[in-house]
């Protein structure tokens, strides 16, 4: 089943890149409507439109699961259902793709919801009380979406077809316009997890990591980015977009200080992933589609890459996934390592792999366009924070002193897992450069003084300074964290946001619901309905029972009686 | 009396008696088969052996001869002072209420639960189901309908409430039948073919009951219990109940609808609900026996096997016409 279905998507892929090519250099794009049903005003039409973004985005969302396919038949391979695993992927790739190629609304629907309910079921995959919270918080998060797309449907009926691209040009300044970028914006903001919907990301770590490396890093989360790169048109002048770079930016500074307290592996990638989701769409509302674009596809690539070097290391942990347990690995691990680390570097922005290309590129952009000092100031601090986490990490699990806190399994040689890495080693090496030749027909004209240019170097220099000196922390250090116990807490729990939109919300209700269960259900409706009812039938019947049990003489004595009250009774 | 030829003999003038009542063209024949049917019943029920069943023929006797007696005196009130059709007054009311003491209908009801407790279960089902014909065909010969609606009510509340404190099961099907006769008066009011139909699903029904019953010698509801019986027996008796109270896919269902179909058409709203609410009481009874004993909770007794291989084919072909025949008769009739 396995290499079944990573043969096919690897052939898929290969279509997709050479029509990706095809396409974009003849700027084609190819436009399918099948009419389902026509009827009064209203017509349901199926449509799929092919142009060069969605061939490119097929083209990697079909290479990166394939990959890891391929990588789960290795790591998933004491699992006794491995092909639930696998079908269920299937299920996942085939919705992200039909969200991919729709230019309408209910077949984005379809994907959306899909997506949705598949990633809940992978990710209450290991069937323990953690993946079923955690799997509860990311379906319920992402419903509001759904919920938000629902809504969207219903109002741009108004416009006669669901087909949204048609109406970008005339409906700009029309009010239902205007709702329905309010609402593709929350439902975007849902499914990419910014900030009021941020907490259901790192809980969903409790998936397997395969599915981490397919879901949680470069598909479901960027389909959000992707829904309102199609959308841009529309939203470029409204006031929410102001509203999502302002949150955006936020989410990117907040997880970016988050995962530097983090010690969970898989959380301080799932943070990191959630920080460059906040720089794509603060990118995104600032009026680049296209470099949003871009980086959404080098970041698929090296975070992918960098989830399957995190399994590898956490097979090799017997499980564990703390990296206060891990270090020294970089002599013992040499392939895995050399994958970590690229991937790590490529992460932060360093020259000429496929982050810098990306993340550079953004960087300048803003600094070049006049916005104000928050945002700058934001964002060449989330850079340093990228970093810093960054490079903590690398000295937590590669560089510092082996521990020898648990029973290790150094096995490097598996190469199953192995060649999948490689293989988007290779494009993670390569696909900034190849991206960038091939999405932008001309470079963008950035003119900067020699500081601001520098500015990143000296973002990231210092962020590698401070990661390599917090990960010195060791039990005998003088920290005098207690002092700033409050500060610390409120800035590693995500500032309380996990808590406000789980039990802050719900808190009310299920009290309210208690009062009414126990007051009604348990109380009055019993008297009125339940058992009240009963007993009075009891009574009554026991009152009966009383004129059954008689002497023989009693009853032919009333039947007499009965028989006098009724002649009686005519003549009254 | 043990021989069966005996039996034979007085079961054939029982039949007998019930269709000259039926069928004669003047209210003397009527009287003359309800006496054949007292004295005819009486040797089938006393059994000189037992003492309980020489009692409860004698109070057999007792009533029925009471109301026979009331019946030939309206007749004779009737012949003598009012010579016209006319429905609505007192003799009516009179030759109505003897024929509801005949049949073991509200209010003067009482002896009948008594009575059934002494019987065997044979000759419940002839009290039950045959006794029952001639008084309703007469009653549909000369009926007052205000007075009967009321009898109709007192019917339902009485086998309704009645019935949810007992723990025998002849008194149980007894209050059953209470009920019944309420549903089976309503239907000679409207038609007698329609009384017909509930009469003849009913009998059926109970047959079948009393016939499971009799094979497993069951009297009171505690050796539904502690018996051994194997699953079919038991799905058999859960659906016989079930239809029994008139629930929905069962046979017993189907008359109980038509009748609420004209309840309705001829706008009698608040006797709908009467009737809709003791039916609900009934059948929780039934529930209340039937899921106790057979789903929630029940015992596999070692000490007692109740080996049923020969009558399995009945059982079966019983369960399947409770079943099916409410939808296999609208392949027929529609």
């Amino acid at each position: 089943m396995c290499f079944n279905s990573f043969f096919f998507l690897f052939f898929f892929m290969l279509i997709n890149f050479f029509f990706f090519v095809y396409f974009i250099m003849n700027g084609l794009s190819v436009f399918f409507e099948w009419e389902i049903i026509s009827f009064n005003s209203m017509s349901i039409v199926m449509s799929i439109l092919l142009d060069w973004m969605s061939l490119l985005f097929m083209m990697f969302v079909s290479l990166i699961s394939s990959v890891v396919i391929f990588y789960s038949k290795s790591y998933m391979n004491s699992e006794l259902n491995l092909n639930r695993l696998i079908i269920l992927v299937l299920m996942f790739v085939f919705s992200m793709v039909l969200l991919i190629i729709s230019p309408n609304l209910i077949s984005i629907l379809l994907g959306w919801d899909g997506l949705g309910l598949i990633s809940y079921c992978l990710v209450i995959y290991y069937q323990n009380l953690k993946s079923y919270n955690a799997g509860m918080l990311t379906a319920l998060s992402n419903r509001i979406g759904d919920v938000m797309i629902l809504m969207v449907i219903c109002w741009i009926m108004n416009y006669g077809s669901w087909n949204y691209i048609f109406y970008f040009d005339f409906m700009k300044n029309d009010y239902v316009m205007f709702i329905i970028s309010f609402m593709i914006i929350i439902a975007a903001m849902t499914k990419s997890a910014q900030i009021p919907f941020s907490s259901w990301l790192p809980a969903a770590m409790a998936a397997p990591t395969p599915v981490s490396a397919l879901v949680h890093s470069s598909t479901l989360v960027t389909a959000g980015v992707y829904l309102l790169i199609r959308f841009n048109y529309l939203l470029i002048d409204m006031f929410f977009f102001k509203v999502l770079l302002f949150l955006s930016i936020l989410t990117m500074f907040m997880s970016g200080i988050s995962a530097n307290y983090e010690f969970d592996l898989k959380k301080i990638i799932a943070l990191s992933t959630l920080s460059q989701l906040g720089l794509m769409m603060s990118i995104l509302s600032l009026g680049f589609p296209d470099i949003a674009f871009f980086h959404l596809l080098t970041h698929a690539m090296f975070k992918a890459l960098l989830f399957m070097c995190a399994g590898v290391i956490i097979h090799m942990m017997n499980d564990i996934q703390d990296i206060r347990y891990m270090g020294g690995l970089s002599l013992y691990i040499p392939l895995t390592s050399l994958c970590l680390n690229i991937s790590n570097l490529s992460l932060c922005g360093i020259p000429f792999l496929s982050g810098f290309y990306s993340k550079d590129l953004i960087l300048e952009m803003v600094s070049f366009n006049s916005f104000n000092l928050m945002v700058f100031i934001l964002f060449y601090l989330s850079t340093g924070l990228t970093v810093f986490y960054t490079f903590r990490l690398i000295m937590y699990v590669m560089i510092s002193d082996f521990n020898l806190m648990m029973i290790y399994n150094l096995y490097d040689e598996d190469y199953i897992m192995l060649n999948s890495m490689f293989v988007l080693l290779f494009m993670s090496l390569l696909s900034g450069s190849f991206l960038s030749w091939f999405i932008f027909f001309y470079p963008y004209m950035i003119y900067l003084p020699f500081n601001l240019k520098l500015m990143v170097i000296y973002v990231s220099i210092l962020g590698s300074i401070l990661g390599f000196m917090v990960s010195n922390m060791g039990i005998y250090s003088l920290n005098k964290l207690l002092l700033s116990y409050n500060l610390s807490s409120f800035l590693c729990l995500m500032w309380f946001m996990p808590n406000l939109s789980t039990y802050g919300l719900s808190y009310i209700y299920l009290n309210f619901s208690q009062i009414l269960f126990k007051n009604i259900d348990m109380g009055w409706s019993e008297i009125y309905s339940g058992k009240g009812i009963f007993n009075i039938l009891k009574n009554y019947s026991v009152f009966y029972n009383i004129y059954q049990m008689n002497n023989f003489k009693i009853y032919l004595f009333s039947f007499i009686l009965w028989f006098m009250i009724l002649f009686i009774f005519f003549f009254i | 009396m043990n021989n069966n030829s005996n039996k034979m003999f007085f079961l054939f003038i029982l039949f007998f008696s019930t269709l000259i009542s039926i069928s004669s063209n003047s209210w003397f024949g009527c009287w003359i088969g309800l006496e054949i049917n007292l004295l005819s019943f009486i040797p089938l029920i006393s059994n000189s052996k037992n003492l309980l069943s020489v009692e409860t023929s004698l109070k057999y006797f007792l009533t029925q001869s009471l109301a026979s007696i009331n019946f030939l005196f309206m007749i004779l009130i009737k012949f003598s002072l009012l010579k016209n059709f006319d429905m609505n007054n007192i003799i009516s009311i009179m030759m109505n209420s003897s024929l509801l003491m005949k049949m073991g209908s509200a209010p003067f009801h009482f002896w009948f639960p008594n009575i059934v407790e002494g019987l065997s279960w044979m000759n419940n089902f002839m009290l039950m189901t045959w006794q029952k014909i001639s008084p309703m065909i007469l009653l549909s010969y000369y009926f007052n309908k205000n007075f009967l609606i009321f009898m109709i009510i007192m019917n339902l509340i009485i086998g309704s409430l009645g019935g949810l404190n007992q723990t025998s099961l002849r008194k149980l099907l007894a209050f059953s039948s209470i009920n019944n006769l309420g549903w089976m008066i309503f239907s000679i009011m409207i038609s007698e073919n329609l009384w017909l139909f509930y009469f003849l699903i009913y009998s059926m029904m109970i047959f079948m009951m009393i016939s499971l019953f009799f094979l497993m010698n069951m009297y009171f509801m505690n050796q539904l219990f502690i018996n051994n019986m194997n699953f079919f027996i038991k799905l058999n008796l859960l659906i016989n109940f079930l239809s029994l109270g008139g629930l929905p896919p069962f046979m017993g269902f189907m008359p109980k609808w038509i009748i609420i179909n004209f309840l309705l058409i001829n706008k009698f709203y608040f006797l709908t609900f009467i009737f809709m609410m003791t039916s609900l009481i009934i059948i929780y009874y039934y529930i209340r026996i039937i899921y106790s004993s057979f789903m929630f909770n029940y015992f596999k007794m070692k000490w007692m096997n109740l080996l049923m291989k020969n009558n399995m084919s009945l059982i079966n072909l019983s369960s399947f016409i409770s079943i099916s025949s409410m939808i296999l008769s609208t392949f027929i009739f529609m």
